[in-house]
């Protein structure tokens, strides 16, 4: 995924205050970052704040980044997950209460499903239809209970692979793939539900 | 998970390899006895179908476009300037851009990055502070300035008659130090004994020069509340200004403050 020397060189540079260096990393990572804050925090500001606050705390902390324990792409990863812990547990209330039938952010804001006018043409139909099921698969995605929401989100969204989820969530491999199952599992159960309603 | 035997094999294996089975990693004998299980755990069988279900949902949700401004944002929190080069580049992505605007990007950006860095405003700061003494002293007053004229006679008369009250207040000056030196010096002749008296009396400011014994605590106690800006200083472009007074202590500065926040 990433080449060892290639990172490790650009953390060094970055840390003896290349700002070229640190523009490289903000590039090549604030994609990824912001996908998971968004999937796991399920809003597109809340996202971008949180994606900001990572690259806030991984400026700060660069130094302390070693390559022989591990893959920057980890390490960010780590960081990320932590403050989206952080971020969860100050926001619990709200998060819990959230329904599903709520249209989920800026970039899926079509109506729900349950409301849908089957009145389009057959291409703008699926369009619209594949625009909604996004939708309702992200909003039932932050339904899931964080423990099972970041696992599934690092697996099928991100492609990390058992192990380095592992060491992201500091828990067994084992722990990581019941997770998984689970995971998936219960979003197919929440969706199924949702489908029976509509049809 | 209900913990079963099923066609010899456990509830809890086929939930380690579930996963295995639907990455397509799992083969032979052991694909054999996941299947035989799931068609007869009544458990089990619906976990395979829900979670088989479950990651095509998930793999149907395509990756999101980040807002636009977000890497300027980035960059702005943590370097704490809008760099330059990526706003031309997100200008030159708009349709016209006219080459007084450019240069003013170009040229007009650093500087203003660098006037808004701390250091730089305190530095000027203190410059003014400096100035109005100055002119204070020399007996300029900043109500004087409202009804100073800007015609070239008048800024003329106005420089020499300040030059004038510089000169004056100079000679007084030099005066008050020779009566000083004077009266010193008569001491001196007056009272000879004393060895090292004298000569310590400049010692005071040498001793509060090298007393730093609380200073260090200060400096340090400074740095650490400017964690930020130091590191902001520590990755900012390698402006025309930044090359002159910060290259050589940046390094030092960031290091430091990265061990003392991890
Ligand atoms: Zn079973």
């Amino acid at each position: 995924m990433e080449d060892v020397q290639v990172v490790a060189m650009l953390v060094r540079r970055c840390i003896a205050g290349d700002s070229a260096a640190w523009e490289e990393i903000v590039q090549t990572y604030h994609r990824r970052i912001y996908n998971i804050c968004y999937r796991f925090a399920g809003s597109g500001d809340d996202a971008q704040d949180l994606t900001q606050e990572v690259f806030i705390k991984m400026y700060r902390t660069l130094s302390s980044y070693d390559h022989t324990k591990g893959a920057f792409v980890t390490w960010v990863t780590t960081i990320t997950r932590n403050l989206l812990v952080d971020h969860f547990r100050k926001t619990k209330q709200d998060r819990m209460t959230d329904s599903m039938d709520t249209p989920a952010s800026e970039h899926e804001d079509a109506q729900p499903l349950s409301e849908q006018i089957p009145d389009h043409s057959a291409a703008a139909d699926a369009r619209v239809r594949s625009r909604e099921v996004s939708e309702t698969v992200h909003a039932a995605l932050a339904r899931l209970s964080p423990e099972l929401r970041e696992a599934v989100i690092l697996r099928d969204l991100q492609d990390m692979d058992y192990r380095e989820i592992a060491a992201v969530l500091k828990v067994p491999e084992g722990t990581v793939k019941s997770r998984i199952n689970r995971g998936r599992a219960e979003l197919a159960r929440l969706l199924q539900r949702t489908y029976r309603q509509v049809m | 998970m209900p913990d079963h035997t099923s066609n010899g094999m456990q509830c809890n294996e086929f939930d380690v390899l579930l996963t295995d089975a639907l990455d397509g990693v799992l083969s032979g004998t052991g694909l054999d006895r996941f299947q035989a299980h799931a068609r007869s755990c009544a458990t089990c069988g619906p976990l395979l179908a829900e979670a088989e279900a479950g990651r095509s949902w998930l793999k149907g949700l395509s990756e999101v476009e980040p807002p636009v401004n977000l890497v300027m944002n980035i960059l702005a929190s943590t370097s704490g300037i809008d760099t330059q080069r990526l706003r031309v580049t997100t200008r030159s992505a708009q349709p016209h851009i006219s080459w007084w605007e450019r240069t003013q990007a170009s040229l007009l950006e650093p500087i203003w990055a660098t006037v808004r860095q701390p250091r730089f405003a305190m530095s000027f700061g203190m410059a003014f502070f400096a100035l109005s003494v100055v002119l204070t002293v020399a007996g300029v007053r900043p109500a004087d300035l409202r009804q100073v004229s800007l015609r070239p006679s008048a800024i003329r008369h106005a420089y020499y008659s300040t030059q004038a009250h510089v000169v004056h207040y100079y000679e007084n000056v030099r005066i008050v130090y020779e009566v000083e030196s004077r009266v010193r010096e008569l001491k001196r002749n007056v009272a000879p004994a004393e060895p090292g008296r004298r000569e310590s009396r400049p010692a005071p400011k040498k001793d509060d020069k090298n007393d730093t014994t609380q200073q260090p605590e200060q400096k340090q106690e400074r740095n650490y509340s400017q964690t930020n800006s130091n590191l902001i200083l520590a990755s900012a472009h390698r402006g025309p200004f930044l090359n002159g007074f910060n290259a050589c202590d940046l390094p030092v500065v960031s290091v430091s403050t990265y061990r003392r926040l991890v």
